[in-house]
């Protein structure tokens, strides 16, 4: 039985944040596990930052993470990712979206957007592991480019430390979408998954050469980046 | 993902948001009448209420503001049922007037108070603790510690309520309102009681001779209610032989301090009291942990009310102790884990179990490289193009004077106009405050003062200040902004909508037939994305000797953007001409529509957020905004 493990995710508001977790924390529900977890809403629902969160365990009580303890860290948004990194573990994985969203405050020369690389470079410093995907495009490949959050809970599942199974996953997704979008979504986990599942396998074997992996056997570019700084990192065009 | 509650089976377990389960538990605790004004963290409570009304037989209202609620839910007590209202924390000084009075009345159907504290004032102006209130109003308070107690407890208080017949309050603070967690369902009660109201004067009519009767039953109640405080379940006393340290944790603060106990490696080596009536306290276990250890630290968010309290007994009761509280728990904001951790550590003299200055360090790291992301009115937002009407307007007016113009605001999405572009929200208080804060304005500087207010807002509280301004003769404008919802809570409807909570079609109340009835004389009504008839109409308006009321009405966009994508409809976007495009920036600058994006040098619009308002075409200077082909 999980004793305690700590989700956290980030994301802009209208990325879905909140409906990855309510997923997540019904499916935990479901599989018979004991689940904690907030959300920050109001104000930051209008383009501003989101987090929620989701702790399953006997030994989880309060309704957030303790800095320090996170066991994932999900990041819809690079940028946010990085505004929670105080909360996970060294121990640690992070599972970013490296598709950035910029906001006005950018344009209107009030704000910065760093660059990619030393957000990912700073995650991996501080955790054991970081998956980079581009969840947006990998979305709209397969569907539409909100279903971003479908697959990065796919990506999630594919790292195997999810004590929940991807059938009760998509068991949830069935019970609260009309079909269609279930149809869409299901899809866009299904994606993730293989690129949570690839990435996290190539992490652990970093002897052997890292091949162009293809997700769904054709797409050269679907996969971008893992373990920034490591010997076998690569990076694609999005993110130079 | 809103879902009818009325249908989970007793003993199901369910994955709840609290405020979901606080509107279960007042299903559980057979409530009849629920009433309430949308709040974050409250709104959702009453949301999940009118979604089961229908298959509960319960009546479920949005009432035009928190003071109203409370007194339906009172007139419903009076005649015997249960009955319930819930705000924000702010919206109880709303209802203040007559709360204080419901707690010299009492009840005759059990009637609790939600009120929905948003601690670290996530969505809010304010974060007061209105454990203060109740206690003005000797009303006992509940504190759930998770989501489950949330559901349990308010079925609780509806018991308790009319057991000792007073208005209970279940207190919340936004990480229970918006916390989740997995839920067993109790049973739903069958019986339906009818209401009956029986005149009683010397206990309804609060004249002198009443109130001082009732103030005298209302103290012996309450002193009842703080010795069966002791035996109630939701208070623990876990006491540890020789135990030197003892903790107090309050609400939610015992689910931390659960937590912090465990990482710090102190289980079974400190005493615990759980204190989940924080009002008032149970002072028979707070006096036998008093005397069982040497210090104690006690747990809670915001006020030091329990602290307070606690002193007053050590001191009463005589008992020589070092009582922590304030000087190692924070007054501002949420606490957490870490927050009571380190308290611990401190306490004990131990070291935290990791290093959190090395997470301080990595927070001031990373902070440079993290941008500032302010929550912005949505693309497409007719508020956005109202305020860069008003602004040019406004300039317009005084230019070759030397004045500026003044803009009270008010509570809503448009509070975020407050920000660089618009700059048009000098002052925020509370709701209603634009109008209220315009009319002193008036009496004392010469520049214009345009107050802005939403729809639902204005209604709330927005036609006394209004009726005082034409009373008293304050020379303001009043810039009404009605996007017929209530949008920022998530699209509540209100007396301007046309239909009620449960979606019953009703009266649609506009507000230039109110601003009317009130007296104004030149009252306007345009469409903001109409420019220069709009801005046309706000100078006049500025210019009229009196009060002018101005009612910009669209319907909020993600409204109409849902029901385009209803009726198969197709946005289609604006797009930059790069030939025509100057790089002005204008577009930017004086409007920053999130949709228009730059890159590099060049200005483009990103055509997944773009709505097809085409306000931006209507400003650019160059025409270089079209329609895509």
């Amino acid at each position: 039985m999980v004793r305690e493990f700590n989700t956290i995710i980030a994301g802009v508001g209208g990325q879905g944040t909140i409906l990855l977790a309510e997923i997540l924390g019904e499916a935990a529900t479901i599989e018979g596990l004991e689940v904690k977890g907030s959300e920050t809403l109001g104000m930051a629902v209008r383009g501003g930052p989101v987090f929620s969160i989701i702790r399953v365990g006997g030994e989880a009580h309060g309704p957030l993470v303790p800095e320090g303890k996170g066991d994932v860290l999900v990041g819809l948004e690079p940028t946010e990712a990085l505004r929670n990194i105080t909360y996970l573990s060294k121990n640690g994985i992070a599972i970013i979206n490296t598709r950035p969203i910029v906001p006005y405050t950018v344009p209107l020369g009030l704000a910065t957007y760093p660059h990619i690389k030393n957000i990912l470079e700073t995650l991996k410093r501080e955790s054991r592991k970081v998956i980079a995907l581009d969840a947006t495009k990998l979305a709209k490949e397969v569907a539409v480019p909100v279903a971003a959050n479908m697959v990065m809970l796919g990506a999630l599942a594919g790292t195997g430390k999810l004590p929940i199974r991807n059938e009760t996953l998509k068991r949830v997704m069935r019970a609260h979408f009309s079909r269609e979008i279930a149809r869409i979504n299901i899809k866009a986990f299904d994606l993730g998954f293989e690129v949570g599942r690839d990435l996290t396998e190539r992490n652990q074997r970093p002897e052997h050469p890292l091949p162009r992996v293809s997700a769904r056997g054709k797409n050269q570019n679907l996969v971008l980046c893992t373990r920034v700084g490591s010997p076998h990192s690569f990076n694609t065009q999005q993110l130079s | 993902m809103l879902r009818d509650l009325a249908k989970g089976v007793s003993g199901e377990k369910a994955f709840l948001l609290g405020n979901e389960a606080i509107a279960r538990g007042a299903m559980e605790g057979g409530v009849q009448i629920a009433a309430a004004y949308p709040g974050t963290p409250s709104t959702e409570i009453l949301e999940t209420l009118a979604q089961a009304s229908k298959h509960l037989g319960i009546y479920v209202e949005w009432s035009t503001n928190e003071k109203v609620a409370l007194e339906v839910a009172l007139g419903a007590s009076i005649c015997g049922l249960r009955a319930m209202a819930s705000m924000k924390h702010v919206g109880l000084n709303v209802a203040h007037d007559s709360l204080m009075t419901a707690g010299y009345m009492g009840v005759r159907g059990g009637l609790v108070i939600v009120s929905a504290d948003d601690v670290q004032a996530w969505s809010s102006q304010n974060e007061q603790d209105n454990r203060f209130t109740a206690e003005q109003a000797y009303i006992p308070v509940l504190e759930p510690s998770n989501v489950q107690e949330a559901k349990d407890w308010t079925a609780d208080a509806f018991e308790l309520s009319e057991e000792f017949n007073q208005v209970f309050m279940l207190r919340t603070v936004t990480r229970i309102n918006h916390a989740r967690g997995d839920v067993t369902l109790g049973k739903l009660p069958k019986e339906r009681r009818e209401g009956i109201f029986r005149k009683d004067p010397s206990w309804l009519t609060h004249v002198p001779t009443t109130a001082r009767k009732n103030r005298s039953l209302m103290i012996q109640r309450f002193k009842k209610i703080g010795q069966a405080v002791n035996r109630l379940p939701h208070n623990r006393l876990e006491l540890v032989d020789e135990a030197k340290l003892g903790v107090i944790a309050c609400g939610l603060a015992y689910a931390y301090t659960l937590e912090a106990i465990k990482w710090m490696e102190l289980e079974g080596k400190v005493s615990i009291l759980k204190v989940g009536t924080t009002h008032p306290i149970p002072a028979d276990l707070v006096k036998r942990l008093l005397s069982s250890v040497e210090e104690v630290l006690i747990v809670e968010e915001l006020e030091p009310f329990v602290e307070l309290h606690v002193k007053a007994i050590a001191g009463k009761e005589n008992i020589t102790i070092k009582v922590h509280g304030k000087d190692l728990i924070p007054l501002i904001g949420e606490l957490s884990t870490r927050i009571v951790t380190e308290a611990l550590a401190k306490l004990t003299k131990s070291k935290p179990p990791i290093d959190f200055g090395r997470l301080d360090q990595l927070r001031e790291e990373t902070a440079p490289l993290i941008p500032w992301r302010p929550p912005a009115l949505c693309p497409g937002c007719p508020h956005r193009a109202s305020f860069y009407i008003i602004k040019i307007a406004a300039k317009s007016v005084v230019k070759n004077h030397d004045l500026e113009p003044i803009y009270p605001g008010d509570i809503g999405c448009y509070s975020l106009a407050v920000a660089s572009p618009l700059e048009t929200v000098d002052t925020l208080i509370s709701m209603g405050a634009s109008i209220g804060i315009a009319n002193g304005l008036a009496h004392v500087v010469k520049a214009p003062v345009i107050a802005s207010i939403g729809d639902s807002t204005f209604f709330h509280s927005g036609i006394p200040p209004l009726i005082n301004a034409v009373y008293n003769k304050a020379k303001i404008t009043v810039i009404v902004l009605d996007n017929l919802t209530t949008a920022m809570t998530g699209f509540q409807p209100h007396p301007g909508s046309g239909f009620t909570a449960t979606n019953v079609k009703t009266t649609q109340l506009k507000a230039e037939d109110v601003a009317k009835g009130c007296g104004v004389q030149f009252v306007e009504i345009v469409d903001p994305f109409d420019l220069k008839k709009a801005i046309d109409i706000v100078q006049r308006a500025l210019m009229f000797e009196g009060p002018s009321v101005v009612v910009f009405r669209r319907e909020c966009t993600l409204i109409s953007l849902r029901e385009k994508k209803k009726r198969g409809e197709k946005v289609v976007p604006y797009v930059v001409d790069a030939e025509k495009c100057t790089q002005c920036g204008m577009c930017i600058k004086t409007f920053a529509c999130p949709a228009i994006v730059k890159k590099d040098k060049n200005y483009a619009i990103d055509d997944f957020l773009c709505t097809g308002c085409g306000f931006c075409a209507e400003i650019c200077p160059y025409e270089a905004i079209n329609l895509r082909k």
